[in-house]
């Protein structure tokens, strides 16, 4: 029976971009549903009981564990520097293939696949906005013009549908061209909306992260909030959302973009209006620019299900520090 | 003769030594002096196109001066549309001495020329065509289109581009059609209610237009005799000038650090709306780099003359553009004008004035689409013999068309205007002339009408008369020249004196005591056409006359009178046992016993499993059926031992025992053993059979895939655990890991996911989203039950019953994975979306057999959308459900949401593993023949005259005038973009027919496969190959080509009508699969996907365009052309 066996076997190291596979086969003319354990990434930030981050830290500094197996570290990076391969001594080394200029490429080459942050930006143009499309237009602007050098960005709208207004790139102008162009909508569907982007994230290897510019309501979604978690959840996607004080008529919105961000490592921020959001905007820029990225292939792990992931430093010191990120995921299934 | 069987096959493999092998088989046919044309056809006929024309290719590689060669390889592109045709059949042309073999291509050429717009290369084959004999044809002058003169436009402020964005146009649409489309938006969307008076105030969509003009205005100013905006340097006057009329301003001096930023937000939200590209602007700024904006006025046509459309104290006060915004009368007007063609336009102007035509405007704009002037007098329904009853009815002549239609327009609030209409759109001959017959259409026509004929069926925004249009387009006529009765007359007479679902009308109801034949029950549906309420006993009538339909003997008066009776709890229903003609009477009286018998289950929970285990049992015998897996004379039997078992099923263990009985009957019916869950997703994916098995692994993956994410039990599994228990009642020994692998996959169920902490579930909601169904599966603990039960044979029995729910969930899993459309979310994101498909409904309403609904949509504080009721409307429901996931590929464009679903629904509802090669190659040789007829029409006036009476029984006559038109001014290009492949199908057949001596390549082929083989190309073999499920209209989901006029929009559920009225999109993928020489079960992941793609590409700026669709199909087929283009190349490179 194809859909019940499955075994699990330990995943081959040394690929960049796709774990073992996980699979019995047993009619060779049937398609076999598998188990696949694709590599983990996982972004993470430290701060100190101030709320300074902390920088500088080594791979050696940390313990990552999956359902309190310990996991070997395969690439590290820190805030938009490259990713570096984590060796068996817990030394560093330059990726293979990787350039000084790697920044100045675009987004999909493989050397710098690590480099910097891809940032998707979805934008509400729904009736919602309809006061503050403009502030909210000019506030989003100021943001991809303040992003790291590194990182690349797309700009998304939506209102019922969405719309691709700008692709993933490190063209600033394109994004702002882009975003220029978004038209004023009717309905929001602000959740599938959000589903989309992050399956488009979902492709891009790296490091990603979702920012949404929306005052809140839905009325036209078909999925939940909290399925749309799972989502960036297992996807390793952090979700900021940046809105107004205009949310808070709506409790139910700003409670689900609180829990929303919160359990995908990411921020809510509420400003008074769209003009006065450049708190926010600095925050996201400093998490970004402060956050530790590394990259496992799971160990031997026979659960299917939730995995939860724990971030400890090693050291005394660490005890005070706060960290934040993903709770753990869920392993795909393909063929 | 048939190739050698050592070659067989091999065209298909890209191998050098397979080219061989082809090379060899070319040379050997050589030498036995075979046909290659026949070659090639018995290639094609086993579904090797490719093989075809490479076996060609290779033919005329190694034979390049062989006539035979040529020709057969020239006539083979040619009937694949393929664009090399038009070389091979120029060498063909410079090899050939026959004189008329020489005449016969040049003229091919020549249509083959102007179908690709090349009219130089045409000319000059036309010269080739007169020199080999031929006659006096002259290609078409072509029309430069007339310059427009001061009078014939209007102008708006700015670029168009910014206006049809304000406005909500298409940027596609052509100029001649921004006005009327804009009148159309500004009647249906520009004003409402006032609160406060009952006069019409404007909405935010047309106080936006306003507020754009007067903004575009000023900028037109700053752009001043230049016409553009130019701004030298960013520390100019200029700068702040524009940027004043933009609405913003610069932050930060001029240089690299100047950002533009919000101070007018009312400005600058016109600004970003309207698409003025302030990023450039910025830009250039930054750079201190000039900037330049070509802001000339926009010229749009105006029908007739600016100067037709205003007042003398309007002219001299307002802009037409100002004027035509505040007067949504005249907008109507506009647009009731615009949809006559030319000459029938024209004539109204000249004879009826501007005020009066403004008075009836809304009578035109809904029903003067179907006006025209024929050789010289005003079309009618059933003319000429009804000519004089209209006459009488309208009070002018038909000869005078011009009063005829200003009578027609302002007699009794537009009834007599709607029955015109409705009577012109029907397309049987026979129906038209019953329903003309003079007394007959004067009885009708007064019942329609009624004594108090205010208000009129034109009132409303949208057309409310649905009824009246189906009831004209969906009658059925006997053989004896009477309307079908389902039942008989006292069924229907029953129906109004005992209304077992309330009175439907006063008169009719004392009326009925009376009535003696159909044309009595006719007249009563007539008359409640008329009523703003839904009219159920016509939607009766033709439900029932549909599910007689097809039928050797009609259902017996008993059986009407019980669906009748039971029509409004049940009626979704009757579209499932309507997937097949072969039914007896007591299987369809028996699947109502049935679900009367569920309905008296009392537990609530086990009457939703039952409904939703017999409902997917009938939902996968109705797919079975569908693809002929179970044939027509098994499909009876099939479906009454299924339901059989229900009938006295009253607990959980009865119902578990009638489902999976049920699912055994099912496989029984069906060839092949082995895991039952592995059969029924090869049989529900239709692939049993095929030797295509990369396409049948695709939809088996896609099937598993979606049961994965749903985790969802294996039917395998659970009747493997359901046998072993039972076995365990008679002595075995209890296996733990049988029970384990069905208990360990239901941990993996989580709770629905409401991102609500409990305090908020309390508030918010009231007992919607608590899912007893699911929390029940989770807390079920097997093992222990069964541990529990020991070899107790009842205690076990009842174990076996528990796994009823989640057999439910497995049963409705694989419907769902069935219908689920390529780029579908919910179904993987969702992982409770199939378990949380809810049979019983919301408090207060019972929706088990209702048709299936999307709820919880746009609600966030749910655990997302489901789908609430039976399975028989899943296919749209389903789609409904996804549409919003698909990503429009333009900016603005949003998904056409009343088209869509239907439009998704026909890609996955019909499919193509039975569908024959010569099938698929058949209904593309009829979308080429009518190009080719139509390039014909533009060379012959006499060709011309016969295109436009075909098209105009199938087109709305001033789209078919127009096409004559553009084919008279040699415009074939524009000629052919105003012709839908269902109206191409529809010509081709027809005029083929009709034209004996019309011959070529493409029509020889068409009469030799109709001569060789008729059943396999019979109209409705191929209506079922590819036509659409049109459950509104037919009452089954069984595809099929009506060949109707597409609808109007129409209020209420007759927006499905609308959708189900398009039937040209299955015909244009098989066309376009017929030219990429892809095989017909390859459609079947094609066209879903096709499917997803045009949907894409529409931007459409209203309900009825259709225009937009068919560029949509176009760009798509394009882009799929190119693609094939892409990898051919680079295979080749390989």
């Amino acid at each position: 029976m194809r859909l019940a066996r499955k075994v699990w076997i330990p995943a081959l190291a040394g690929t960049l971009l796709l774990g073992g596979l996980l699979v019995l086969a047993q009619d060779a003319s049937r398609p076999v549903f598998r188990v696949k354990v694709d590599m983990v990434v996982l972004g993470f930030t430290v701060q100190d009981s101030k709320g300074r981050y902390v920088n500088g830290l080594k791979p050696k500094d940390f313990r990552i564990l999956e359902d309190s197996i310990p996991q070997k570290l395969n690439t590290f990076a820190e805030g938009g520097k490259p990713a570096m391969q984590v060796m068996d001594d817990g030394t560093l080394k330059p990726m293979a293939g990787q350039t000084e200029n790697a920044a100045a490429a675009g987004p999909d080459t493989k050397a710098d696949a690590f480099v910097g942050t891809n940032v998707f930006v979805l934008f509400d143009t729904s009736n919602y906005m309809y006061r503050g499309f403009v502030y909210a237009s000019d506030a989003i602007a100021d943001f991809v013009r303040g992003l790291d050098r590194a990182d690349s960005v797309a700009v998304y709208t939506f209102s019922r549908n969405l719309n691709r207004a700008a692709d993933l790139s490190r063209d600033r102008n394109g994004a702002i061209f882009g975003l220029r162009k978004a038209v004023a909508g009717d309905d929001a569907a602000l959740y599938n909306c959000l589903l989309l982007t992050l399956r488009d994230a979902a492709k891009v290897p790296g490091r990603k992260v979702v920012i949404v510019f929306s005052n809140g309501p839905d009325n036209a979604s078909m999925v939940a909030p909290d399925d749309v978690r799972a989502v960036a959840e297992d996807e390793g996607i952090p979700i900021y959302v940046i809105s107004t004080s205009e949310a808070s008529k709506d409790p139910i919105s700003s409670g689900v973009f609180r829990r929303l961000s919160s359990k995908t490592g990411g921020k809510t921020y509420f400003a008074r209006s769209w003009q006065k959001q450049v708190e926010a905007f600095e925050n996201i820029r400093e998490d970004l620019g402060n956050s530790y990225a590394v990259t496992y292939y799971p160990q031997a792990n026979p659960n299917e299900g939730f995995r939860k992931i724990t971030v400890e430093v090693i050291g005394d010191a660490a005890k005070k520090y706060r960290l934040r990120y993903r709770p753990g995921y869920r392993p795909s299934h393909g063929f | 003769m048939r190739i050698p069987k050592l070659f067989e096959g091999v065209g298909t493999v890209r191998t050098p030594m397979a080219k061989l092998f082809l090379t060899c088989a070319v040379a050997l046919q050589f030498a036995l002096g075979q046909d290659l044309g026949t070659q090639a056809w018995q290639l094609k006929q086993r579904g090797e196109p490719n093989a075809a024309r490479e076996l060609l290719e290779n033919a005329v590689k190694l034979g390049p001066n062989s006539i035979g060669s040529w020709k057969a390889y020239a006539e083979f592109l040619d009937r694949h549309g393929d664009t090399g045709a038009r070389k091979a059949y120029e060498t063909f042309l410079s090899l050939t001495n026959d004189q008329q073999e020489k005449q016969a291509l040049s003229r091919r050429l020549v249509v083959l020329d102007l179908l690709a717009g090349d009219n130089a290369a045409a000319a000059n084959h036309l010269e080739n065509y007169r020199a080999a004999g031929g006659g006096t044809l002259s290609l078409p002058a072509i029309y430069a289109k007339p310059a427009m003169t001061p009078g014939t436009y209007i102008e708006i402020p700015g670029p168009l581009r910014s206006f049809a964005r304000m406005a909500a146009l298409s940027p596609d649409l052509s100029p001649d059609e921004l006005l009327p489309a804009l009148a159309r938006n500004v009647v249906t969307n520009g004003y409402q209610a006032a609160s406060s008076n009952e006069s019409l105030e404007p909405t935010e969509y047309l106080k936006l237009i306003n507020r754009y003009l007067a903004q575009a205005r000023e900028l037109a100013k700053l752009a001043g005799e230049k016409k553009a905006i130019q701004i030298d340097q960013c520390d100019s006057t200029v700068t702040g000038d524009v940027l004043k009329v933009i609405g913003y301003r610069m932050r930060g001096g001029c240089g690299a650090e100047v950002v533009l930023e919000t101070v007018n937000a009312t400005k600058a939200f016109l600004t970003i709306d309207s698409g003025f590209p302030l990023a450039e602007l910025e830009q250039s700024l930054r750079a201190n780099r000039p900037f330049s904006l070509s802001y000339a006025p926009t010229q749009i046509p105006v029908l007739f003359a600016a100067e037709y459309w205003q007042s003398a104290k309007e002219k001299q006060n307002q802009e037409f553009i100002d004027s035509f915004l505040g007067d949504p009368q005249l907008c109507r007007l506009y647009l009731g004008l615009a949809k006559l063609d030319r000459e029938t336009s024209e004539r109204m102007r000249k004879s009826v004035s501007v005020q009066r035509l403004k008075a009836f405007a809304h009578v035109l704009d809904f029903f003067g689409g179907m006006f025209y002037i024929e050789n010289g007098k005003a079309a009618v329904p059933g003319a000429p013999k009804s000519e004089a009853v209209w006459a009488e009815l309208v009070g002018a002549p038909v000869s005078t068309p011009e009063k005829f239609f200003e009578n027609l327009m302002s007699k009794d609030d537009g009834w007599l205007c709607s029955y015109y209409d409705a009577l012109l759109r029907i397309p049987n001959q026979n129906l038209r002339d019953y329903l003309t017959e003079t007394a007959r259409m004067k009885r009708f026509y007064a019942a329609l009408k009624g004594k108090i004929s205010s208000p009129g069926p034109a009132r409303p925004v949208f057309r409310a008369n649905t009824d009246l249009m189906l009831l004209t387009t969906r009658m059925r006529m006997e053989p004896t020249g009477k309307p079908h009765m389902p039942g008989a007359v006292e069924t229907w007479r029953e129906l109004f004196l005992k209304h077992p679902h309330g009175k439907y009308d006063g008169k009719l109801t004392k009326a009925a005591a009376g009535w003696k034949d159909v044309d009595d029950v006719i007249e009563a549906m007539f008359a409640l056409c008329r009523k703003a309420v839904e009219n159920e006993p016509l939607k009766m009538f033709m439900a029932l006359s549909d599910m007689n339909r097809r039928r050797s003997e009609p259902l017996s008066k008993a059986t009407v009178d019980r669906l009748v009776k039971d029509y409004r709890a049940l009626s979704p229903q009757y579209a499932v046992i309507n997937e097949t003609s072969a039914l007896q009477d007591s299987t369809v009286n028996q699947f109502v016993d049935a679900i009367q018998a569920i309905n008296s289950i009392r537990d609530q929970g086990v009457r939703a499993d039952a409904a939703g285990t017999m409902q997917s049992l009938a939902a996968m015998w109705q797919i079975l059926v569908r693809q002929n897996t179970i044939p027509e004379d098994k499909a009876d039997a099939a479906l009454k031992s299924m339901v059989e078992p229900y009938l006295k099923a009253k607990s959980q263990k009865d119902v578990f025992e009638a489902a999976s009985g049920g699912l055994r009957t099912l496989l029984k019916q069906t060839e092949g053993s082995g895991n039952m869950q592995d059969r029924l997703v090869d049989l529900l994916t239709g692939a049993a059979k095929t030797t295509d098995t990369e396409t049948q692994t695709a939809m088996q993956q896609q099937a598993i895939r979606i049961f994965e994410a749903q985790k969802l039990v294996s039917i395998e599994h659970l009747l493997a655990m359901a046998d072993h228990l039972e076995a365990v009642g008679k002595g075995a020994k209890l296996d733990p890991a049988i029970v384990t692998r069905v208990s360990s996959r239901l941990t993996e169920v989580q709770l629905p996911r409401a991102a609500l902490s409990g305090v908020e579930k309390n508030a918010l909601l009231f007992g919607y989203w608590t899912e007893r169904h699911i929390e029940n599966q989770r807390k079920t603990n097997f093992k222990s039950a069964a541990e529990k039960a020991g070899a107790d044979p009842a205690k076990l029995a009842d174990v076996r019953g528990s796994l009823l729910p989640i057999l439910r969930d497995s049963m409705v899993g694989l419907v769902y994975a069935h219908y689920a459309p390529p780029g579908g979310q919910i179904i993987f994101t969702n992982p409770l979306f199939v378990r949380s498909h809810d049979f019983i409904g919301m408090q207060g309403s019972v929706a088990t057999w209702k048709t299936t609904e999307v709820v919880g949509t746009g609600w966030p504080a749910s655990a997302g959308g489901r789908l609430v009721g039976s399975l028989a409307g899943l296919p749209y429901a389903i789609a409904e459900a996804e549409q919003n996931f698909l990503i429009p590929s333009r900016e603005q464009a949003l998904i056409w949401g009343d088209l869509v679903p239907q439009m998704i629904q026909s890609s996955k509802i019909p499919r193509w593993w039975n569908v024959s090669p010569v099938q698929m190659h058949f209904a593309a040789l009829h979308l080429h023949n009518a190009d080719s007829i139509l390039a014909e029409a533009a060379l012959n006036e006499e060709v011309r005259k016969q295109v436009g009476s075909i098209l105009i029984g199938y087109a709305a006559p001033a789209r078919a005038r127009k096409v004559s038109a553009l084919l008279s001014e040699g415009r074939l290009t524009e000629a052919r973009e105003n012709v839908t492949p269902a109206e191409s199908y529809s010509l081709s057949r027809l005029y083929t027919a009709r034209n004996a001596a019309y011959t070529g390549a493409i029509p020889d082929e068409l009469r030799r496969i109709e001569r060789e083989d008729p059943a396999s190309v019979k109209l409705e073999v191929l209506s079922r190959a590819f036509g659409t499920p049109k459950p509104t209209l037919t009452n089954s989901y069984r595809p099929e080509l009506l060949e109707l006029r597409t609808f109007p929009t129409l209020m209420g559920y007759s927006s499905r009508i609308l959708a189900e009225s398009w039937e040209s999109n299955l015909l244009y993928y098989a066309s376009l699969a017929d030219e990429l020489y892809m095989r017909p079960s390859q459609l079947n992941t094609a066209i879903p996907e096709w499917t997803k793609l045009t949907v894409e590409k529409i931007f459409a700026t209203h309900l009825e365009d259709w225009p937009a669709l068919l560029r949509s199909l176009r760009l798509v087929g394009n882009d799929v052309r190119q693609k094939s283009k892409t990898v051919a190349i680079g295979g080749a490179g390989n």
